[in-house]
C-alpha cells in the first residue's frame, strides 16, 4: 500500500510526534508513504471562507501532485480532509470548474483529471489496511476509557465527504475510531454529544473564550461516562483539547486534566512503538501518569 | 476563472424559520447575537450588505451541524460562507483571518518552520519538509485574485 502523505501545515511544525508516530505504525503496518511539494490543503476554515475560487484553484494543485504520481493521498488532519475530498469531488463533477482551474494551473504544468481519491488515516487503517491485519501487530494492553472524537470536517456534510454511505435520511454516524481501538484491544465509550464540534474554527478565526466554552460543554459529557482519555484524528481538534483545558481550568478554577492523544500515537502504544517516536512531551495535559500509574 | 455561483438566493426561500439551525450550533451555544436564522432571514429582507459588516457572521465554525439538522436541506454552512466571500470582497475580513490567510499566500503555509522546528523535527528522526515552491502557490493565487482581495 502507498500513498500520498498529506501532513497539513500543523502536524510537521506543532506535533511532529504526530507525524513520526504515524511513519512507525505506518511501517509495521505495511503503508509506505511518499512525500511531496504541497502546500496548505488550504485551510476550510480560512481561505475557502475569504473567497471560493482560491481555495479550489490551491487544493486542486495539491490534487495534481498525487495524481502526476499516480498514489492517491492519505490526510491526518481533518481539515486538509475536508478540503482535498471536496475539491477532488467538486472537481470530478463539475467540468466548467474543472476547466477553469485546469486553465490557471497551466503555467506550471498541471492538469487535474479526477484520477485519484483522498483518504484519512481512519478509513484507510479500517478499510485498506483492514482490522484483522492491525489485530495481529498488538503487542502491548491498556486499560483506559477512550472518549472518541471525531471532528467535523471529518464527515460533514456527509454528501461530500461519504457520498457512498449516507444512511436513508441522508446523514451518517462515523465509527471508524471506536471500531479500530476495540479491534487493537482498547476501551472505548459512549458518551452524549459524541458529535459535537471541538470549538476549534470559532477560536482560530475570532473569539477563542468562546470557543472554549464549546469544548468545556463536550468534555463535561466525556467526563460524565468517566472517560479518562480522548482520542483525536485531527491535530487543531488536539490542539483545542490538549491547551483548551488548560485555558478552562484556568478560568474556572477548577482541574481538568484529560490526556488528548492522536490515533497514531494510541496506536503507537499498543504496537510497542518507542515511547520516544510518540511524543508525548509535546503535550500540556501530561500522558505519562495514565500509562505507568 | 468565472467565479463559482456558491450562493443562490432562491434558497432562502426555502428557509420556514423552525430555527433548528440556530438550536444545533455550536456557535451559537458560545457566541452571544451569533444567529444562523437571523443572517439568513436578515438577508432575504434587507440584502447581503445588512449581514456581511457584521464581524460575527466569522464566528460559523462551518461544522455543517446545521446542514445536518435542517428539515428543508438547506446547506446553510454553505450560504454563510457564500455570505463570508462576499464580506470579504467588500474588505470585512478579520484580522487572525487575513493574517492565516495571508501566510499561506506568502508562503504556501499556515505556519511558520523556523530554526527551532528545524531542531525539533530533527529530534524526532524526521527528514526536512519538502520545499513548497512559493512562487507557483504566489502566482496561483494571483491569478484566482487572492493577491488582489488581501490587499
Amino acid at each position: 500500500m502507498r500513498y500520498a502523505l498529506f501532513l497539513g501545515c500543523l502536524i510537521p511544525v506543532k506535533y511532529p510526534g504526530f507525524e513520526s508516530s504515524t511513519r512507525a505504525v505506518a511501517e509495521a503496518l505495511n503503508i509506505e508513504f511518499v512525500d511531496m511539494q504541497f502546500s496548505c490543503c488550504p485551510a476550510p476554515t480560512l481561505v475557502k471562507l475569504v473567497h471560493y475560487p482560491s481555495w479550489l484553484a490551491l487544493a486542486a494543485r495539491n490534487l495534481c501532485l498525487a495524481e502526476q504520481a499516480g498514489l492517491n493521498i492519505l490526510t491526518l488532519c481533518n481539515g486538509c480532509t475536508n478540503t482535498l475530498k471536496e475539491a477532488n469531488l467538486v472537481l470530478k463533477k463539475d467540468p466548467g470548474l474543472r476547466k477553469g482551474v485546469n486553465e490557471i494551473l497551466k503555467p506550471w504544468g498541471k492538469e487535474f483529471k479526477g484520477e485519484i481519491e483522498v483518504r484519512h488515516i481512519l478509513d484507510v487503517l479500517r478499510d485498506d489496511v483492514g482490522l484483522d491485519a492491525i489485530r495481529k501487530q498488538v503487542k502491548k494492553r491498556f486499560s483506559f476509557r477512550i472518549a472518541c472524537h471525531y471532528g467535523c470536517h471529518f464527515f460533514r456534510p456527509p454528501r461530500i465527504m461519504y457520498p457512498d454511505r449516507l444512511s436513508p435520511s441522508k446523514s451518517l454516524v462515523p465509527t471508524q475510531m471506536e471500531e479500530i481501538l476495540s479491534a487493537v484491544g482498547l476501551t472505548t465509550i459512549q458518551y452524549s454529544r459524541r458529535l459535537l464540534c471541538c470549538g476549534s474554527a470559532l477560536g482560530t478565526k475570532v473569539d477563542l473564550d468562546a470557543a472554549n466554552e464549546i469544548t468545556r460543554e463536550k468534555l463535561s459529557h466525556m467526563t460524565d461516562k468517566n472517560a479518562q482519555v480522548i482520542a483525536v484524528g485531527c491535530p487543531s481538534c488536539f490542539e483545542q483539547f490538549d491547551r483548551g483545558q488548560v485555558l478552562i481550568s484556568r478560568k474556572h478554577s477548577r482541574d481538568h486534566a484529560m490526556p488528548v492523544l492522536f490515533i497514531s500515537q494510541l496506536l503507537g502504544l499498543v504496537l510497542d512503538v518507542d515511547r520516544s517516536k510518540l511524543g508525548f512531551d509535546q503535550h500540556r495535559i501530561k500522558v505519562e501518569p495514565l500509562l505507568d500509574g | 476563472m468565472k467565479s463559482p455561483e456558491i450562493f443562490d438566493e432562491a434558497l432562502l426561500y426555502e428557509c420556514y424559520e423552525c430555527a433548528r439551525c440556530t438550536g444545533s450550533c455550536p456557535a451559537a451555544f458560545a457566541v452571544e447575537g451569533f444567529n444562523p436564522r437571523n443572517f439568513l432571514l436578515t438577508c432575504l429582507r434587507l440584502g447581503l450588505d445588512a449581514v456581511v459588516s457584521d464581524e460575527k457572521l466569522w464566528c460559523c465554525t462551518t461544522c455543517h451541524v446545521c446542514e445536518d439538522r435542517c428539515p428543508q436541506m438547506l446547506n446553510v454552512t454553505d450560504l454563510l460562507m457564500a455570505l463570508m466571500n462576499e464580506a470579504a470582497k467588500r474588505g470585512h475580513i478579520p484580522d487572525k483571518v487575513k493574517a492565516g490567510t495571508g501566510m499561506i499566500l506568502h508562503t504556501g503555509r499556515v505556519l511558520l518552520i523556523s530554526k527551532r522546528v528545524s531542531e525539533m523535527r530533527e529530534k524526532f528522526g524526521l527528514e526536512p519538509l519538502p520545499e513548497i515552491p512559493v512562487e507557483e502557490v504566489e502566482g496561483i493565487l494571483e491569478k484566482t485574485g487572492l493577491a488582489g482581495l488581501l490587499g
